[in-house]
């Protein structure tokens, strides 16, 4: 048995996240403000390959983008 | 931002003995004292800089070491599992291992990143290198000049704030994403100790064949599928826990290091203050003298 977001090429923390996102978004308005704050991320990566980095991408942006290739 | 408006600052400190040096005291009163004056303005200054940041980083540190507290329940509880399993890193021949160091963005706290970095450089001259994973500027500097060949993936833009799950998530994916299969991950990060000692320390993170391996693994009876979950869940717990715990330590290293120099630059202050003060007197007393001198000779004629 394999789960469907499984199939769509998301990753188990991936499946968590979007979980819990979802659960921050349906809060009451007040708790929900100061529950999405846990939720952001400015993370930014480089990838380095034979000693050269790479330029800055986002993180979030790229994971969705890596996923979706994944997905069969 | 308040790193940068200090930096001037500091430099101008630096250069403060060197001119000391060059003006012999008592030669030239009136320069010398607007020198000291001048001197004594931008100390003050900046110990109220480095007052402020030592204020600033008193409060984060209570809401970073709170965050420690309850990142660790997560850690040590995901971890728990494999201590029953009794897993271990799989004595495989062709060992490739991968190390994710969690250092910060933000520098003026001590020596706590380059402590990381001198474990590195250290476990990789004894054991040979390993491929390297980077989260934070300081940490990516350092090892980006010594290291450039092992660096895979490097983050920025965490340390701003008590780092959260969904960092922890993200990172985890991205090193689930590379291209090579690692025998075993190892997180290094800081351990907080005590409010003044932190050690570098490593987190077992293990890969799928080490889980299964492991001898007690068949009382939990988990199946082949969520296995991969696991792993990754795993991952993200550990890393969590070592972002907070290393952002505690930078918290508490920060306030140490700005109250040394808070310290500092009141005994500098003291300092320049005595100097000031003889100075202004050499001067009255100089004067005093020539009008003394200057009267006592227009009265004989």
């Amino acid at each position: 048995m394999s789960a469907a977001w499984k199939a769509a090429g998301l990753t188990y923390n991936r499946y968590l996240a979007i979980a819990a996102r979802t659960i921050r978004r349906s809060l009451k308005e007040d708790k929900r403000i100061i529950a999405e704050r846990r939720g952001e991320s400015e993370l930014k990566f480089a990838k380095w390959q034979n000693g050269k980095a790479s330029e800055m991408k986002n993180v979030a942006s790229e994971n969705a983008a890596a996923m979706a290739q994944q997905s069969s | 931002m308040l790193s940068r408006t200090a930096r001037p600052a500091l430099r101008a400190a630096a250069a403060v003995p060197t001119r000391a040096a060059a003006a012999p005291a008592g030669v030239a009163g009136y320069a010398t004292l607007r020198e000291i004056n001048d001197r004594l303005k931008s100390m003050n200054n900046m110990k109220k800089i480095t007052n402020t940041m030592k204020v600033v980083a008193s409060t984060k540190l209570t809401r970073a070491s709170r965050a420690m507290e309850e990142s660790r329940k997560y850690g040590e509880t995901s971890q728990e599992v494999f201590e029953a399993a009794e897993t271990k890193v799989p004595e495989a021949e062709e060992k490739k291992s991968l190390i994710i160091v969690c250092s910060s963005d933000r520098g003026l706290c001590g020596g706590i990143h380059s402590g990381l970095s001198r474990r590195i450089r250290k476990l990789f001259a004894e054991e040979g290198s390993s491929d390297l994973v980077v989260i934070g500027e300081k940490c990516r500097a350092q090892l980006s000049r010594s290291n450039p060949q092992s660096l895979q993936l490097t983050f920025a833009g965490v340390g701003r704030n008590v780092p959260t799950f969904a960092d922890a998530q993200a990172i985890a994916d991205q090193v689930a994403l590379l291209p090579t299969e690692y025998t075993d991950v190892k997180i290094l990060y800081n351990k907080f100790i005590n409010a003044t000692s932190y050690e570098p320390t490593f987190i077992e993170a293990f890969s799928e064949d080490a889980i299964t391996q492991s001898p007690n693994f068949s009382a939990f009876e988990v199946e082949e599928e969520s296995l991969s979950n696991l792993r990754e869940y795993s991952l993200a717990n550990s890393l969590y826990w070592a972002l907070a715990e290393g952002h505690a330590c930078e918290m508490s290293s920060r306030r140490n290091a700005m109250d040394n120099a808070t310290k500092n630059a009141g005994e500098m202050i003291n300092k320049l203050q005595i100097q000031y003060n003889r100075s202004r007197q050499a001067v009255i007393t100089n004067e005093l003298v020539e009008i003394i001198t200057g009267a006592t000779a227009s009265a004989d004629m």
